[in-house]
C-alpha cells in the first residue's frame, strides 16, 4: 500500500468522524436495557462502512484501531477497549466477507456488520466479566442491530450517493 | 465458491459463540438434624461428592455433639464422672469456654440445667418462679467444667449444651468441604447458621436476606456474602406465650438464668469463623444493643454484625456498607454504627 | 491491488436473506437461552414433607386460593395464592409456621420443625440466594 497525503488526510478525518460518532452513540443509553458496561449501537460502523468500500480493507482496518485506541484514551476507560475492538473487528471482517457476496448491497452488508458488532462485544463482555450468562443479551442485542444495521446501510449509500460526482482518488483503491 | 465459503465461515463464526451458554444449576440437598432444618446448595465440581460427604460430616458431628444422643462426647460429659473425649470435642469445649470469657459470659455453655428447667427446645417449656431459677443458678458458670487435654469432668449437677457453637463448627467444617470436591461456588445453611463459597454466578455474592424479626417471612435487610460465615441469634426464631399471656423467648441470659431481656429483636454476626459467629450472635442478643455496640467497638477487626432493635433501628457496622440492600420500604431506619 | 467492488446503494432481495438470517439467529438464541426455562422462571412453590416433595404449585398460574393439606403426626393447612404462601393452620408445637406470616419472593421459606415441611418459594426474580435467621 503506498501512502500518500491525500489519503493519509481522508484516514485521518474519517477517524475524527468515526470518534465524533462514537461518542454521539453515548447519548443512546443502551446500558439501561441491556446493564452491560462498554456495550455499544456501533454507529461508528458507518465510518468502517465508508472506509471499506472507498478506501479498502486495510486503511479502513487503520481506522477502526485508530478509533478503538483514541477512543479508550479520550475516555480515560481501558476496560471499554475490549468491547470497541472486539466489537468493531467482528464487524470489520464479516463485512470484508460479505462485500465480496454477490447481490448484496450495502444495506445487507452493514446489517451482516452490525450483527456482527454486537456478537463480538457480547465476546468481550464474556471475557471481561468471566460468566457466560450475558449471552442472554444476545437475542436483544442481534434485534438492535438490524435496525442499527440498516441505519448504517441507510446513511453510508446516502454518503455514496452525495459523493457520486465527486471523483474520489486514493493510494490504492478508487471509486468514483 | 470462495465467496460462499466467506459466508459460511461468518456464519459459523457467529453461531459457535451462541452455542456455549448455560447458567449455573445449583445441586441442592436438605436433611433435618441438630435439631434444625439444613440446606446445602453448590455448582461446579463434585456436586454429588460434595452433598454427601456434607450430610455424613453433620450425622457424624450429632452424633459427637449432640445432648440428646445418649452416646455423644457431650452427653457422658453430662453423665456425671470424669470421661475421656475425642480431641475434637476438647478443642471445641476449650473455644467455648475462650467465647464465655470473652463475652464476659453472656455466652455459656453451662447454662443447660436451666434450659432443660425451662424445658424450652421441648413441647411444654413451662415458667419458671425466682427461687427456682435461684437453686439452678449457682450450676452456671465455666469453674464448673474441667478439662484436661481430652479428661473432661463436671462438678455435681452441672450440664453442659454445644447447642450455642455447635451449629457454627459444623457450618466450619462443611466450608472446609468445598474445596476438597472443587466446588465453583454455594452455599451451607444450618438452621440460622449460614457459609457462603464464592459467587453465585462468577462475579456476584450470595445475597443473604436477614429475617424481620417483626415478620419473619419477610428481609429486612439483605447482605451480599462471599467466603464469609454469618449468623443470626433472635427472641422471635423460637419463643412461647404463657398462660398469663407473657411471651418468652428461647435465649437464657446466663447471669438471671431466665430468658433474656434484650432491647434487640435479632443479632447477626458475620465474619471469617463460624463458631466465633454462632457465639457472637447468642451473646451480643444477651448483653442488648448498648452492650453489643461497645463490644463490636473492642472487637471490630474480628467481625462485623448487624442488630435489630426493639425500638425499629436497624444497626449497622460500617464494613457492610457497600454490601448491604435495606428493603425498598422497610420498617426499619438504618444507621453506621460510628 | 484488487479494486474494491463499489457498492449497490439499493436494497436488494438478498439483503433481506442476511436481515431475516440475522433474525433467525435473534430468535434461536432467544429459544435457547429463555425457552427452556420453563415455570422455572415464575415463582414456584415447593413444598417438602419428611423429604418428599408433595406439591410444585407455579403461584403465577393460581386462578384461585388453593390449600394443600400435610397430614402426619401434625395437621397442616397451607394457602397458595399468585400473592404468596401462608401456613393458616398447624396443631404442631412451637407454632413457628404460623408465625412466619406470608412468604413473597423467591428464597423464602416456611419451616415446621416438627413435622419436617418445608415451603420454599422457587423460580427467578430479584428474591434472596437464601434467607438467614
Amino acid at each position: 500500500m503506498r501512502i500518500n497525503t491525500k489519503s493519509l488526510t481522508l484516514c485521518a478525518v474519517l477517524t475524527a468522524l468515526a470518534l465524533g460518532l462514537s461518542t454521539l452513540e453515548n447519548l443512546f443509553p443502551i446500558t439501561l436495557v441491556i446493564p452491560l458496561p462498554g456495550v455499544k449501537l456501533g454507529l461508528a460502523n458507518i465510518v468502517t462502512v465508508f472506509a471499506l468500500y472507498s478506501l479498502g480493507a486495510g486503511p479502513a482496518l487503520g481506522i477502526l484501531l485508530g478509533r478503538c485506541l483514541l477512543g479508550s484514551v479520550f475516555a480515560g476507560n481501558f476496560s471499554a477497549l475490549l468491547f470497541s475492538l472486539l466489537g468493531g473487528f467482528a464487524a470489520m471482517l464479516v463485512m470484508i466477507a460479505l462485500r465480496h457476496v454477490p447481490g448484496l448491497s450495502i444495506f445487507g452488508v452493514s446489517i451482516g456488520g452490525a450483527s456482527a458488532h454486537n456478537v463480538g462485544q457480547i465476546a468481550a463482555a464474556i471475557i471481561t466479566l468471566g460468566n457466560t450468562a450475558v449471552l442472554g443479551y444476545l437475542p436483544i442485542l442481534l434485534g438492535v442491530s438490524l435496525f442499527t444495521g440498516g441505519l448504517t446501510g441507510f446513511v453510508a449509500s446516502l454518503l455514496f450517493r452525495a459523493m457520486s460526482h465527486i471523483h474520489f482518488q486514493t493510494g490504492d483503491t478508487s471509486y468514483g | 465458491m470462495k465467496r460462499l465459503t466467506c459466508l459460511l465461515l461468518t456464519l459459523v463464526m457467529t453461531l459457535s459463540l451462541t452455542a456455549c451458554g448455560s447458567q449455573h444449576k445449583l445441586e441442592t440437598h436438605q436433611i433435618f438434624a441438630m435439631d434444625t432444618v439444613m440446606d446445602f446448595a453448590v455448582y461446579g465440581g463434585d456436586t454429588q461428592g460434595f452433598l454427601t460427604a456434607a450430610t455424613q460430616e453433620i450425622n457424624r458431628l450429632e452424633a459427637l455433639l449432640s445432648r440428646t444422643k445418649t452416646e455423644s462426647d457431650i452427653a457422658r460429659i453430662n453423665g456425671g464422672g470424669t470421661v475421656t473425649v475425642s480431641e475434637e470435642t476438647a478443642d471445641l469445649l476449650q473455644d467455648a469456654l475462650r467465647y464465655t470469657q470473652l463475652t464476659d459470659g453472656t455466652f455459656d455453655m453451662t447454662v443447660a440445667p436451666l434450659v432443660s428447667a425451662w424445658g424450652i427446645h421441648t413441647e411444654t417449656p413451662k415458667v419458671l418462679s425466682q427461687t427456682e431459677i435461684d437453686a439452678l443458678l449457682p450450676l452456671v458458670g465455666s469453674s464448673h467444667i474441667h478439662v484436661d487435654g481430652t479428661t473432661v469432668s463436671l462438678d455435681e449437677g452441672c450440664a453442659i449444651d454445644l447447642g450455642g457453637i455447635a451449629k457454627g463448627y459444623a457450618s466450619v467444617r462443611l466450608a472446609q468441604l468445598f474445596e476438597v470436591y472443587n466446588i465453583e461456588g454455594g452455599w451451607v445453611s444450618l438452621g440460622g447458621n449460614v457459609y457462603t463459597y464464592g459467587t453465585k454466578d462468577g462475579k456476584a455474592p450470595w445475597l443473604v436476606s436477614i429475617r424481620d424479626p417483626n415478620s419473619p417471612a419477610g428481609a429486612a435487610v439483605m447482605v451480599g456474602l462471599s467466603n464469609q460465615f454469618a449468623v443470626t441469634s433472635g427472641g422471635y426464631q423460637r419463643y412461647f406465650t404463657a398462660e398469663d399471656g407473657t411471651v418468652y423467648q428461647h435465649i437464657l441470659d446466663p447471669k438471671t438464668g431466665a430468658p433474656a431481656q434484650s432491647d434487640l429483636l435479632s443479632v447477626t454476626i458475620i465474619c471469617t469463623d463460624g463458631t466465633m459467629a454462632d457465639a457472637y450472635s447468642t451473646a451480643l442478643y444477651v448483653m442488648g444493643a448498648q452492650g453489643a455496640v461497645d463490644f463490636w467497638r473492642s472487637h471490630s477487626s474480628d467481625f462485623d454484625m448487624v442488630l435489630i432493635t426493639a425500638d425499629g433501628k436497624l444497626l449497622y457496622t460500617p464494613g457492610l456498607e457497600n454490601s448491604l440492600t435495606l428493603e425498598e420500604g422497610g420498617s426499619y431506619e438504618a444507621s453506621a454504627i460510628a | 491491488m484488487k479494486q474494491a467492488p463499489s457498492p449497490k446503494l439499493r436494497p436488494t432481495v438478498w439483503d433481506g436473506l442476511v436481515a431475516a438470517l440475522v433474525l433467525a439467529l435473534a430468535i434461536g438464541t432467544a429459544v435457547l437461552f429463555y425457552g427452556n426455562l420453563g415455570h422455572g422462571d415464575q415463582l414456584t412453590a415447593v413444598i417438602t414433607h419428611r423429604g418428599e416433595t408433595v406439591e410444585t404449585v407455579v403461584l403465577s398460574t393460581l386462578q384461585e386460593e388453593k390449600t394443600v393439606h400435610i397430614d402426619g403426626e401434625y395437621h397442616l393447612t397451607i394457602a397458595l395464592s399468585p400473592d404468596g404462601v401462608r401456613v393458616t393452620e398447624s396443631d404442631c408445637p412451637g407454632q413457628d409456621c404460623l408465625h412466619t406470616g406470608t412468604i413473597r419472593r423467591r428464597g423464602q421459606s416456611i419451616i415446621c420443625l416438627p413435622e419436617q415441611v418445608v415451603i420454599r418459594l422457587e423460580g427467578s426474580g430479584n428474591g434472596p440466594d437464601l434467607v438467614l435467621g
